[in-house]
């Protein structure tokens, strides 16, 4: 496969009418292949098992400029997710740069694990980045997702000094990432970039199926969403240290 | 927690828990009259009638109610018109199943309908006329075949699912019932004795469908109305005008007599009334029925009166299941509102309580009809008076009011299976459609409409602008001209499958088998995809010609035998032209032909233009086998129709399709004239009977089964959006749908729980100004998820208030049938990023 090959590019969803996934109405584009390998990947289409196309970039934007006319009223556009979509630079630029040519607003949902030249690459292109950042200690980190954090801390760090608009998300998986000193060590690092807020996205079930289908099993299993009880402590943690929290889901 | 008002959640309770009654007073009334004035004048027949309903029935006035009028002697009894034809039929072919679902009669009421009211009614209905013009004019396919050979075609129907259909949901007893009773069935449907003419097409006995005056009613009195008529017949010319216009004088002084009658009942009651609060309401109910609807209303309270008191009335001079319409509420009544509240006479929270109250009257109506099918109509509020609320005015200026949001309120509040529709322009306030939107949180009620669209359809249909800038839904979505149009916007139908079926059987029905059409050749023969479409477009302009024609036969019945000089006298023109509205009196005229099955004949078509002429994946001859053994042998065949190209997936071909039937199917019914003046106006909508429309339908080539559900309104087939809500609406758009002049319904299944963040509700409020903004006429959203209605399905006395809408109106879910139930949830479900 080709990662960067700028024409083409492995899709496993177009996923128009998407409300989660930055400001409007957008359609979210899922791009195959993944540094990490999260326990709690709802998309493990993006592992490479087969489940993705080729698609031409021309054919992706002509997908995506179905719902133009949704994207001016509500400020939505495109977003670019996976998978890490920044691992393919050539065709996510081109990709970007065929909806900013229509005045679309652009997000790219990330985890950080690539290497920076590929932020350089698309900083021009990119109105948002939502930025996951799932846990604050390195092993631990290597432990959940297959990587350490340094290379995505430091890349976090470059936008906000590049003044790029960052949303950083973090997933809420009980028991595995919302211990008391873990939140406390991401409201410290938010505090220590200057960045204030934080998208909490709560882990749900609704994908175990999906592996089922797929032939696989999830990586974690057994877990429970967290309770709305939990929800409201881990942000009275946060907003303690000064950081707005919102919740996504 | 209820924000009902206590007294109004009161009266709610008893709603919910009342018998449905059948109760024959306005049958008998009207037919002691109408005995009496054998020779008369039909308007004056008529009048003499009403006057002896008004006169005679049960005057009820419920514990805590504002607002009088009653239309029978139970709470929940729906007045019953025996000249129409539909009930006689009813009573004389269902009465066990009315029973066995409940519905109760009096002894005397039940020997009273059987020893007199069906004897002295048979051959003197519009039913039994209409039945016998169209055998004479050749409308009707008779079942011609034998009983064996009935059970023959039933089983190659897929007699299981049928039968399935029938028992659903049912008590043994219910099942043994209708077993026994099959054969009678099947004799009064060879008898012709249905709505059914050839082609599959459908003419019922009622007209009506219309939006009632209102307007004359409030600004005039009915003391006014009486007065212009006076003074028409000074240059009246004939003795047929004549008529008329005394029908209506005596029809006004009728109302006058029945509300001083409420007016009686209740100082009667204040008299007996300790508490002195219910006494000062009743001496309110009192003063208000002495004066309204007889004279205009002066106050917010006594104008919420005469309309509701008006509307009850229309409703029992034509009897239940009519469509009668109360038109734009917050735009009559926002005068009286804006002048109380100024002076003080008025609070919002009273306004409230009485708006909520009104809103709780408007859903106190039934359909009598049994469980047929699986499919129960007979849920409240089925016999839907359509409120219209937002929009613009006469002069295209934003009409949004304080009452309009008021309205919004009370709907929310009363959580009932309100039919409300929602007009919006491209001046409407945001926070107007987001509020609407919201409402979704309390109940599923609303009904979204584009003014831009349906002022152009009007428009394009002969409406001056001013006229058509102030339309009113009628029924489920038919815009039709504010109490200036005799409009008639339902009741007959045709089914675009069926047009397939003549074409792949040359002429012939799959169930009938009788030759309806014209040979229009061998479809194994033809060369190319656009001769197939031209034989499908040769037979449905055929199944519009009979169904107009039958439309016309009936229409004629009325205009000649029944006239409704009450209802006229309140509809703009009829005094003026000194006529009743049957007879072509009012302003505007038109007559509807709504289609059935868009989805399932565009899918039907697509397949065929990939799977024979394009891709030559089959041929013409292996599909018709197929196609007649309701694909046995043929399920890899079927398999790959059923993957192919579907509508409502935003793929240009297949919408192009879509766009060119209805085109086609709407000039085609335009081009018919009704014998008022009018011509006839097209509408794509199935009043959520599509799993009844499927049931003598063959299958078809999208790989439908016989006998299943054709696809309902102008939605996709089921399961068949595989693209999300947007797609699905740009598909849509791809149709113009300012050719179909009665509406068309889309019901979009929105995800779970998206209105739960301001976020979401912001969201659907785009998709509908997106649509809109795309030409889009209608669009309502079923907002209750998958695992609710499993679990109402389980427990449905736990969700006994949950509300979906079917096809342009609302249904308490866990009282419709099973397959309706399992036909909503089988609607696909957008699943959004999470």
């Amino acid at each position: 496969m080709r990662l960067n090959d700028p024409e083409t590019c492995r899709v496993f969803d177009v996923q128009r009418f998407s409300i989660h996934d930055g400001p409007g109405i957008r359609t979210t584009v899922f791009l195959e292949g993944c540094p990490l390998r999260c326990g709690w990947c709802q998309n493990p289409e993006a592992f490479g098992h087969g489940h993705a196309k080729p698609m031409l970039i021309a054919a992706i934007l002509a997908e995506v400029l179905k719902d133009e006319s949704y994207y001016a009223l509500s400020g939505g556009g495109l977003t670019v997710s996976g998978g890490e979509p920044l691992l393919h630079l050539a065709p996510v630029r081109a990709l970007l740069e065929g909806a900013k040519g229509r005045g679309l607003h652009t997000c790219v949902q990330t985890s950080g694990a690539v290497p920076q030249a590929h932020f350089a690459g698309v900083l021009d292109l990119v109105d948002l980045f939502q930025f996951d950042l799932k846990h604050m200690d390195s092993p631990r980190h290597r432990q959940l997702t297959g990587v350490a954090t340094e290379r995505i801390h430091a890349n976090a760090a470059w936008l906000l000094q590049q003044g790029a608009n960052v949303q950083f998300r973090m997933p809420l998986i009980p028991g595995l990432n919302d211990d008391a000193e873990n939140i406390d060590a991401m409201a410290q690092f938010l505090i220590t970039h200057g960045a204030l807020a934080l998208c909490l996205v709560p882990y749900h079930r609704l994908y175990v199926d999906k592996y089922r289908a797929m032939g696989l099993e999830p990586g974690v299993q057994g877990l429970e969403p967290p309770s709305d009880a939990r929800l409201a402590q881990v942000r009275q943690q946060l907003e303690q240290r000064g950081v707005a929290v919102t919740v996504e889901g | 927690m209820s924000k009902l008002h206590a007294k109004n959640a009161a009266q709610k309770a008893r709603l919910l828990n009342a018998e449905h009654w059948l109760c024959m007073e306005r049958a008998r009334f009207y037919t002691q009259a109408h005995r009496e004035t054998e020779g008369q004048h039909p308007s004056l027949r008529a009048a003499r009638a009403l006057q002896c309903v008004f006169a005679n029935m049960t005057v009820r006035i419920e514990p805590d109610e504002l607002l009088v009028g009653n239309r029978s002697s139970h709470l929940i009894a729906p007045p019953i018109a025996p000249e129409r034809g539909d009930f006689i039929f009813i009573f004389d072919h269902l009465m066990e199943e009315l029973k066995a679902f409940g519905y109760r009669i009096s002894e005397s009421d039940e020997r009273f309908l059987y020893d007199e009211l069906i004897p002295y009614w048979s051959g003197k209905t519009v039913r039994d006329a209409k039945i016998a013009a169209f055998r004479a004019h050749g409308l009707v396919s008779q079942l011609s075949v034998r009983p064996g050979e009935i059970r023959r075609k039933l089983r190659s129907f897929g007699a299981r699912s049928l039968w399935r259909l029938v028992v659903n949901g049912q008590q043994k007893r219910t099942v043994l019932a209708s077993m026994t009773r099959l054969p009678r069935l099947l004799r009064a449907l060879r008898g012709g004795a249905g709505d059914n003419i050839k082609g599959r097409g459908r003419c019922t006995d009622t007209q009506a469908h219309i939006v009632l005056g209102h307007k004359n009613v409030l600004r005039l009195g009915f003391s006014g109305i009486a007065a212009a008529a006076r003074a028409r017949q000074e240059s009246a010319q004939t003795a047929e005008e004549r008529a008329f216009l005394e029908s209506v004088e005596l029809s006004c002084q009728a109302m006058r007599d029945f509300s001083d009658r409420f007016a009686a009942a209740a100082s009667a009651q204040a008299a007996d009334t300790v508490d002195p609060e219910r006494r000062a309401e009743l001496d309110a109910i009192a003063d208000a029925c002495n004066r309204v609807p007889w004279l205009p209303p002066q106050t917010f309270a006594e104008a919420l009166q005469a309309l509701w008191f008006t509307q009850n009335a229309a409703i029992i001079s034509y009897g239940a299941g009519s469509g009668i319409t109360p038109g734009r509420v917050d735009q009559l009544l926002y005068p009286y509102f804006a002048a109380d509240l100024a002076s003080g006479a008025l609070t919002r929270p009273h306004a409230l309580r009485l708006l909520e109250e009104f809103i709780i009257k408007l859903n106190n109506n039934v359909i009598i009809w049994p469980n047929i099918g699986g499919v129960e109509l007979n849920h409240l509020g089925s016999d839907v008076e359509n409120i219209t609320l937002g929009g613009v005015d006469a002069q295209g200026e934003d009409a949004t009011n304080a009452l309009t949001y008021l309205f919004i309120q009370a709907i929310a509040n009363t959580n009932l299976a309100t039919t409300a529709s929602f007009r919006v322009s491209n001046k409407s306030p945001k926070s107007f459609v987001r509020e609407v939107v919201a409402i979704h949180r309390e109940t599923n009620s609303p009904a979204f409409l584009n003014d831009e669209t349906a002022i152009a359809a009007m428009v394009r249909d002969g409406y001056a602008v001013e006229d058509a800038r102030e339309y009113c839904l009628v029924g489920c979505v038919e815009p039709s001209g504010n109490g200036d149009t005799y409009g008639a916007t339902g009741g007959s139908k045709i089914y675009f499958p069926t047009a397939l079926d003549l074409v792949f059987n040359r002429g012939k029905t799959t169930f009938f088998g009788n030759q309806d059409g014209a040979d229009t050749g061998d479809p194994a023969a033809m060369a190319t995809f656009d001769d197939f479409l031209t034989a499908f477009y040769t037979q449905l302009d055929a199944m519009v010609g009979w169904v107009t024609d039958a439309t016309n036969l009936r229409d004629a019945i009325w205009a000649e035998r029944f006239h409704n000089p009450l209802i006229s006298s309140t509809i703009d023109g009829c005094i003026a032209n000194a006529k009743d509205m049957t007879a072509g009196g009012a302003r505007y005229n038109f007559g509807a032909v709504g289609g059935g099955g868009l989805g399932t004949a565009v899918d039907s078509l697509a397949a065929i233009r990939a799977m024979v002429f394009d891709e030559r994946a089959m041929t013409m001859g292996e599909l018709r086998d197929a196609l007649a053994s309701n694909f046995r042998g043929h399920e890899a065949l079927r398999q790959r129709v059923l993957a192919g190209p579907r509508f409502g997936n935003d793929i240009p071909a297949v919408d192009g399709l879509a766009r060119d039937v209805v085109a086609r199917f709407c000039a085609m019914v335009s081009s018919r004239a009704t014998i008022c003046g009018g011509h006839f106006k097209a509408s794509l909508i199935s009043y959520g009977l599509n799993v009844y429309e499927g049931a003598l339908e063959p299958a078809t080539p999208d790989g439908r089964g016989a006998g299943r559900p054709l696809s309902n309104s102008m939605s996709p087939s089921n399961g068949a959006e595989r693209c999300g809500p947007t797609a699905t609406l740009n598909s849509l758009t791809r149709i113009d749908h300012t050719h179909i002049g009665y509406g068309n319904s889309l019901n979009l299944r929105l995800p779970v729980g998206i209105l739960r963040s301001d976020k979401g509700v912001e969201s659907v409020a785009h998709l509908i100004r997106g649509y809109f903004d795309k030409g889009g006429f209608h669009l309502q959203f079923n907002a209750v998820d998958t695992a609710t209605m499993r679990a109402a399905q389980a427990r449905p006395e736990d969700y006994a208030d949950l509300i979906v809408r079917v096809s342009g109106y609302s249904a308490y879910f866990t009282r419709l049938g099973h397959a309706i139930q399992e036909d909503i949830i089988g609607r696909t479900e957008f699943a959004t990023c999470g």
